[in-house]
């Protein structure tokens, strides 16, 4: 059976995919939908390959990776099969272990330049009508946002306790006040009271007189 | 950060059409992009076409963007500003896909 095969190319990149239709939905046998083998060719650096699980495992690393590396996130990516860590700002160290367990790791380093072809490739395949998606891609929003960290029931504490502490010693010190003004107008009130009673008497012993 | 007396806040309209034009240009740019990314992963042997891109970067900041700003400042220190610079190309270098807008417009809402 004649198997079909897409080269996907950028710059110093290319990605071969290698399968079949799939006869039994009357697809086009143009198309893949099998994918049977995948090679990975990066100029200067050994070339990568294997089936189908490979593959999938390999586009999520590369994305998770770029997007952390854009979102300033901790970017080092791990799994079973391939570890992808940053060297400095301009270069990355891959790590590919091999399913194989006489096959010893492989070990590389590429920059941002080939990280960048490797990531346009992937994007090529997933955004093409003629093979099958095979990893569907979700863009992470608003998680590094900070000003929803702004919304924590800590800050709010902060943001509320200080007015509310400060309209409650104006309260306790305003109601202080109230009760030594009104002590100092009973005070006035029975002096003026004194004075009167003493004017009575006074004009009572007047009119005896 | 830029060098105005008029704090104009851009609409969202305005922001996505800004990211669709940047896209686009990327896209036909990719090889000049990839050309100085490249220049930065092998600085010793191909330095000018990092050199002139973060000349002219920095001229185009001190030109438009008000330099007594802290943040401006610390864009323009060459001691700091290399790793900036090489998000800023690289970003660009991921969004020339298909759906290099909604990688673009993440990453931006993102920062």
């Amino acid at each position: 059976m004649l198997q079909n095969k897409f080269l996907f190319n950028q710059s110093s990149v290319s990605l071969e995919i290698i399968g079949l239709p799939d006869y039994s939905n009357d697809e086009n046998k143009e198309n893949i939908s099998i994918i049977s083998q995948w090679k990975l060719m990066i100029i200067d650096k050994p070339v990568i390959e294997g089936n189908l699980d490979h593959l999938k495992k390999i586009m999520t690393a590369f994305y998770n990776y770029s997007s952390a590396l854009l979102n300033d996130e901790i970017s080092l990516y791990e799994s079973d099969l391939i570890d992808i860590k940053p060297e400095n700002s301009y270069s990355h160290i891959l790590l590919l272990k091999s399913s194989k367990p006489e096959v010893k790791p492989l070990k590389f380093r590429i920059g941002n330049s080939i990280l960048a072809d490797i990531v346009n490739c992937f994007d090529q395949l997933s955004s093409s009508n003629r093979v099958k998606i095979i990893y569907s891609k979700n863009f992470k929003s608003l998680k590094n946002k900070k000003y929803l960290y702004s919304f924590d029931t800590k800050n709010i504490s902060n943001f509320l306790l200080p007015p509310l502490f400060s309209l409650c010693s104006i309260f306790i010190v305003s109601s202080a006040f109230i009760y030594v003004y009104e002590r100092n107008n009973n005070k006035d009130i029975s002096s003026l009271l004194n004075i009167k009673n003493e004017l009575v008497s006074i004009k009572s012993i007047i009119k005896l007189l | 950060m830029r060098n105005s007396f008029t704090n104009n806040n851009i609409k969202l309209e305005e922001f996505d059409a800004l990211i669709k034009l940047t896209t686009e240009m990327a896209k036909s740019l990719y090889p000049y992009i990839r050309q100085i990314l490249y220049s930065r992963d092998d600085l010793i042997r191909n330095p000018n076409a990092w050199n002139e891109f973060k000349n002219r970067y920095i001229e185009l900041i001190s030109e438009r963007f008000n330099t007594n700003s802290m943040k401006v400042k610390r864009l323009l220190d060459p001691s700091t500003n290399d790793e900036f610079f090489i998000k800023i190309i690289f970003s660009l270098a991921l969004c020339i896909s298909e759906d290099g807008y909604l990688k673009l417009r993440t990453t931006l809402l993102n920062y």
